[in-house]
């Protein structure tokens, strides 16, 4: 080893880059610009027939089209309005991952199982895999890339999580997170038992359980209940 | 998943007008978290969707009237279960809706559609290769003789031993709970306790609710027997589970001995299952342990186990024993 | 050198939704896949109609066997290829086991790749199946008979074990079984295949990215340089990662075919049924005790299944011979051939179900002579290696049993079974068991770069997949060379730079860490070098501006104590290079001691464990938060294992029944009470220059049989299958 007194002094302005794997990160930031770039907005409703909405049918006889779109929904997503094609048998989960590169929700199950996919939908968390997208036609969604500003302060749950070591892979962990918030919104981080309680629907394979039950435990005072 | 067309009606009118235009293979959404769920298995492959959830009139819930409680079919279970009143005044109806599923689909799930959520068994949901007289009539049940751990011991067929999974039915059916529903008949009103069927040589058949029938509300008499009430349900896993079993009991206790009984089971039978043997073991008697060890052998008395179920007997019966001892410390309480 | 309590490196992006992990690439074109799987056991393709499937609008492409001419397997990886296992779907019309793909569809979305998927139909000739280790047509072959290489897997023998125990003062015979389970990592088994001029890029969360890389080249007969494998973040791995998997060659074929990315994410039910899972095994264990209460001898016998296709090794008895200082042990293991998907490495793949056998038998044991759980496994410790006759480079197993019980509160025990029951009548049973787990080590090089604009970058073998290794790498950075943590950018797994071997077997630490402190001080002296006379207290930006030098290079390889350098060509091609634990000199392990108390319900006897203690010797700890963590983890996976977790078969269908997370319960929130974690954090001074050992398994030992020992001081029964639910205790 060497002796101390010869080595050079810390390395002063030392940045952090991200990983140089040659694609930026998708996250929050383009969604903005996607939105933006797609359709314009429509002001009217969709079609109505003697009171019922109609809303397009099945695509079997397009000829290979780019996307069997069968209709437009609008959704506000984290604060940003857009009507976007749907395929109606996409869920909310897809649409968001693989039409607005919103890819913050995880699909782990598919099937409402795990809670990865956990977004908020006019406020209360729900798994946005079992949400056909276009039953959030005109609903608020909040997503984790809308729970904090990019470049500013981060959500205090977020900090929370990183604080307790609240996660371990991090693939649970967006969908933990709208989880916990939404927890401590709803009134129910009362107590630990509460806390393990209303976030069992959200399974951490790595087993940080733990650590998600001290971050909310260290958030709810900064985010308060209803 | 296969394609279909979406209808969304804004009135319950105007729903009913779309299933009557519809025709067969016509379905109505709410929730989605077992019909569209079970769309994306194959399992489901409607022509039609009528989404529901927008019809806001069926929407709400009234816990305070004098009479029965009121609960919208629409009303969302996540709603129902932090009802203030109703975790004093019902608390099985209401640990009924927060012990199931998560807090994520219980903000999707509607308490109306939850009546009609379908068979865990895998079997079912798992398509081919797997034979399932509910999924495809005729094609045989891969459960009897198979992994039949969650499978039914009361109420079934040879035909079928599908578990009926819900929680929220057990407990309505223990307090006679009524479904009102609306066709192009107009209304009518069917006891809880009939709406589902036991297999027999139809399990594809679930319910006695017409096609294009349409649950509006669900109305539970008042009984002087809610405060004394508990869901109490055992799982594999302490939440997020399906019960194993599930036991929804109230009592009423008057002059030390039980003047008013209501225990119904989850988990071990085809539909939701009302104990009328439990219930006689408990009237007049007082409610000790023994009596309740009692009342839960006799709701067992009639199982036919399989191969790997047999173990729910006991379960089941010490499950009751154990919903009955919370629901007399509540029952004595002033 | 100490190490700081550093927040982990990636938590901030990951709290975002930032992370990218596989199918969070977007790709312009990008088209979709979506696998067809086969309905029978076992057979032979005799039809395939695909025109409905094709008719699907915006399908693309539907791969069947017919389209793979060319192709070959990229063989096992433990039969010196690649695969989680040799058979690659869709080179032919046989099927091995249920689940297996027999044509992949891939369509402009996702909707229509999943309805044409959905429509694709064989017909088949089907044969019986065997898929189970007693199932008739079960084929049994002993390891020490099978062509798998010695001495690495002949059986374990020390002294005369079957002398000894007919000798004995005491004796416990028991059998116990270990079910299927399956890894389950959140991250659902995905790819995204990418052509570009020929050459191939893979994105892909795996533990092994230069075995996907060879795996590739071998299957489509292609030179590794023209693929690239980006892993830059698995959403966990936990051994189900460890390899290529079943469809990930396919992606790649019908990417190159469109000339189009395609993504794959292969659906929950199809992993369960078409990747590897920690197979059934049945443990007979024998022990014997001499009257002063020493153990004298142990048999381990064991029986797990592999695939016809594939001999998986079995390794249980190299960790039981280790856990005691027992001088007569003879372990015997035998594969047992079932029509399934080779199984495979799982958290602690041998190791946990090992010692749950082993440890619920010297509990068993230790009633049998009336002596307390804990003083009796103190009494038995190891002095050097059974096996091996070597010193233990370090062995705390005392210390961890000492400090857990004392903070366990052990000393108020009762020994008899069921005496501690609460005033309600529950049933409280407090449990011990010791952990152990190889301190292996892979060949790594570590590349680092400084540059004149302060930016530090590491590059060496490894991937992060959850359980922190750029966190320790940052850390040691750190120290090293007394710079913030969170300045210094790591690439892992990634074969654009250094090789990628296997993350896998709790060597990432010991792997990565000494070659990245070789390099740190290799650094340090570079500057030295570079700094020459020049003024004193420059920093590193200054002395490199000073030389003229935009920045500064430097390598270091390590591997395992006793490897040739010619290892490094292994590492090259993709192949496994660990060695260990027994290294030339001595035997290197970690070890843990678990405390768990269980409470049981008295009527419907619910299951619960409130507490644990978990105290573990992994040599140094480099990132004491991260490996908390770890440990918190591996404790989780210990009760799942032990009350929740069986991956359940249908004899008559082959495949797992319960292939969902809804069926298939893995432990959730409100499973899980309090979880105490304590290093003994003493550098072991042989094994590396860093002290450390490995972490990730270890802490998952012990923890099952800590509960089924717990589980019969409440109840009195000795249980011997996993998972123990409701039933075995009513």
């Amino acid at each position: 080893m060497q002796d101390k007194t010869s080595r050079p002094s810390p390395l002063r302005g030392a940045q952090s880059k991200q990983e140089t794997a040659g694609e930026p990160n998708t996250g929050g930031g383009l969604l903005a610009a996607h939105l933006l770039t797609r359709r314009q907005f429509t002001a009217g409703s969709i079609a109505v027939a003697s009171g019922l909405s109609a809303l397009g049918s099945a695509c079997t006889g397009c000829d290979t089209p780019a996307r069997s779109a069968d209709t437009s929904v609008r959704l506000h997503v984290n604060g940003t309005r857009a009507e976007v094609d749907i395929d109606l048998r996409s869920s909310l989960l897809d649409v968001l991952r693989e039409q607005l590169q919103l890819t913050g929700a995880k699909k782990g199950c598919d099937h409402g199982q795990c809670g990865a996919c956990t977004v908020h939908l006019d406020g209360r968390r729900v798994a946005s895999c079992l949400t056909p997208a276009v039953q959030a036609d005109g609903r608020e969604i909040t997503t984790i890339e809308g729970l904090s500003p990019e470049g500013g302060p981060l959500h205090p749950m977020q900090q929370a999580f990183i604080d307790q070591d609240a996660l371990q892979c991090g693939y649970c962990t967006p969908g933990q997170i709208m989880a916990a918030v939404a927890c401590v919104r709803e009134g129910n981080a009362g107590s630990a038992e509460q806390i393990r309680e209303y976030m069992s629907g959200n399974l951490c394979r790595c087993g940080a359980y733990a650590g998600i039950l001290a971050a909310i435990q260290q958030a709810a005072p900064e985010i308060g209940g209803t | 998943m296969q394609s279909f067309t979406y209808i969304r009606p804004s009135t319950p009118a105007e729903a009913i007008a779309a299933m009557a235009g519809g025709g067969p293979g016509t379905r109505f959404l709410a929730g989605g978290t077992t019909l569209y769920d079970l769309m994306k298995l194959g399992v489901e492959g409607p022509l039609r969707v009528i989404d529901i959830t927008r019809l806001d009139a069926l929407a709400r819930f009234d816990t305070s009237g004098p009479h029965e409680l009121v609960f919208g079919a629409l009303a969302r279970m996540s709603d129902v279960a932090a009802d203030r009143r109703l975790k004093e005044d019902y608390p099985a109806l209401s640990e009924a809706m927060w012990k199931a599923a998560s807090q994520q689909l219980r903000n999707m799930a509607r308490v109306g559609g939850n009546l009609l959520q379908r068979t865990r068994c895998a079997y079912f949901r798992g398509g081919a290769p797997f034979a399932c007289n509910k999924r495809e009539p005729g094609s045989g049940c891969a459960a009897r003789d198979g992994m039949d751990r969650g499978n039914a011991l009361l109420g079934a067929s040879d035909a079928c031993a599908a578990v009926y999974p819900g929680d929220w039915a057990v407990a309505l059916v223990a307090f006679d709970a009524v479904v009102d529903t609306l066709s192009p008949r107009g209304e009518r009103s069917i006891p809880l306790a009939e709406l589902h069927r036991e297999p027999g040589s139809t399990p594809e058949v679930e319910t006695t609710l017409a096609p294009d029938e349409l649950i509006v509300r669900i109305r539970v008499p008042r009984s002087g027997a809610g405060r004394g009430s508990t869901y109490h349900k055992i799982r594999d896993r302490e939440s997020y589970a399906f019960a194993l079993t599930s036991a929804a009991v109230a009592v009423r206790l008057s002059a030390g001995v039980v003047a008013e009984a209501r225990v119904a089971l989850g988990g071990v039978a085809t539909r939701p299952w009302r104990s009328p043997e439990a219930e006689n073991v408990l009237l007049g008697q007082p409610l000790t342990e023994d009596v309740a060890q009692s009342a839960g052998q006799a709701a067992f008395a009639a199982a036919s186990p399989g191969v790997h179920n047999a173990f729910k007997v006991e379960l089941g019966a010490q499950t009751i024993t154990d919903a009955l001892m919370i629901a007399r410390q509540r029952a004595e309480q002033p | 050198m100490s190490h700081p309590d550093i927040p982990r490196v990636d938590a901030r992006e990951k709290v975002r939704g930032a992370t990218q992990y596989t199918a969070d690439h977007a790709l312009p074109g990008l088209a979709h896949g979506m696998l067809a799987v086969a309905t029978i056991g076992r057979g032979r393709i005799l039809s395939l109609d695909t025109d409905a499937a094709r008719r699907v609008p915006g399908v693309r492409m539907v791969l069947t066997h017919l389209d793979t001419v060319g192709l070959q397997s990229a063989g096992f990886l433990l039969g010196g290829g690649y695969g989680f296992q040799s058979l690659q779907p869709l080179l032919g019309a046989a099927i091995a086991y249920r689940g297996q793909p027999i044509a992949l569809v891939v369509a402009d979305t996702l909707e229509a790749a999943r309805e044409a998927a959905a429509l694709v139909r064989a017909t088949y000739e089907q044969d019986a199946i065997s898929v189970t280790l007693d199932a008739p047509g079960a084929e049994i072959l002993a390891q020490a008979d099978s062509p798998l290489p010695k001495p690495a897997f002949a059986d374990r023998v020390a002294g005369d074990a079957d002398g000894a125990l007919s000798a004995a003062a005491t004796r416990v015979d028991a059998t116990f079984q270990g079910p299927p389970q399956h890894q389950n990592p959140m991250e659902l088994l995905a790819t995204v295949a990418e052509w570009s001029r020929g050459e191939l890029t893979i994105r892909e969360s795996t533990q092994n990215a230069e075995a996907l890389r060879h795996g590739l080249a071998k299957v489509f007969g292609l030179a590794p340089d023209r693929i690239r494998v980006l892993s830059p973040t698995a959403g966990g791995g936990f051994g189900q990662r460890n390899s290529l998997q079943a469809h990930t060659a396919l992606v790649a074929l019908a990417a190159r075919e469109l000339g189009r990315p395609v993504k794959l994410v292969v659906p929950r039910a199809q992993i369960f049924n078409n990747a590897s899972f920690r197979p059934a095994s049945r443990h007979t264990v024998r022990l014997g005790a001499d009257a002063s209460g020493r153990m004298v001898a142990a048999v381990h016998e064991i029986d797990h299944q592999t695939s016809r296709h594939d001999l998986f090794p079995l390794s249980y008895a190299d960790l039981t011979a280790r856990l005691y200082g027992i001088a007569n042990f003879r372990g015997r293991e035998r594969l047992v051939r079932n029509d399934i998907q080779t199984p495979g490495f799982a958290r602690a793949p041998f190791e946990h179900i090992a010692a749950c056998a082993f440890e619920t038998a010297v509990d068993e044991l230790a009633y049998a002579l009336g002596r307390d759980p804990v003083a009796f496994r103190v009494a038995n410790d190891a002095a050097t290696d059974p096996l091996t006759g070597r010193p233990f480079s370090s062995r705390h197993v005392v210390a961890c049993l000492e400090r857990g019980a004392e903070r366990f509160g052990w000393e108020r025990r009762t020994q008899a079974p069921g005496s501690m029951r609460l005033a309600d009548g529950t049933l409280v049973g407090w449990g011990v068991a010791l952990g152990a787990y190889k301190a292996a080590t892979a060949p790594a090089i570590a590349m680092l770069r400084v540059t004149d604009a302060g930016e530090i970058f590491v590059s060496v073998g490894g991937h992060e997949m959850g359980q922190g290794i750029r966190t320790a790498i940052a850390s040691t950075v750190a120290v090293d060379l007394g710079v913030p943590a969170e300045a210094v950018n790591i690439l892992v797994g990634n074969t654009g730079s250094v090789p990628q071997h296997l993350t896998a077997g709790s060597w990432g630490a010991a792997t990565a860490l000494p070659a990245v402190h070789k390099a740190a001080l290799n650094m340090l002296r570079e500057l030295e070098r570079l700094a020459g006379n020049g003024p004193a207290n420059r920093t590193f930006q200054q002395i490199l501006r000073d030389a003229g030098r935009s920045h500064v290079d430097v390598e270091a390889r390590h591997h395992a104590p006793g490897q040739p350098d010619a290892i490094f060509d292994r590492v090259a091609q993709g192949l496994p290079a660990a060695a260990g634990p027994a290294y030339p000199d001595f035997v290197s392990m970690s070890f843990c001691a678990q405390f768990v108390e269980v409470r049981i319900e008295p009527r419907t006897r619910r299951i619960r464990v409130p507490r644990v203690v978990s105290v573990v010797d992994c040599g140094r700890v480099v990132s004491p938060r991260t490996a908390r963590s770890q440990v918190l983890g591996g404790v989780v996976w210990g009760i799942g294992a032990a009350l929740r977790e069986v991956s359940e078969v249908d004899p008559r269908y082959g495949g797992f029944v319960n292939a969902d997370l809804a069926e298939y319960v893995i432990p959730v929130n409100a499973d899980i009470g309090t979880i105490e974690a304590e290093f003994i954090d003493e550098p072991d001074p042989l094994i590396n220059s860093m002290g450390v050992k490995g972490l990730g398994e270890v802490v998952m030992v012990g923890v099952a049989p800590a509960i089924v020992n717990a589980i019969h001081h409440a109840t009195g029964r000795r249980l011997r299958h996993l998972p123990v639910r409701v039933e075995d205790v009513l």
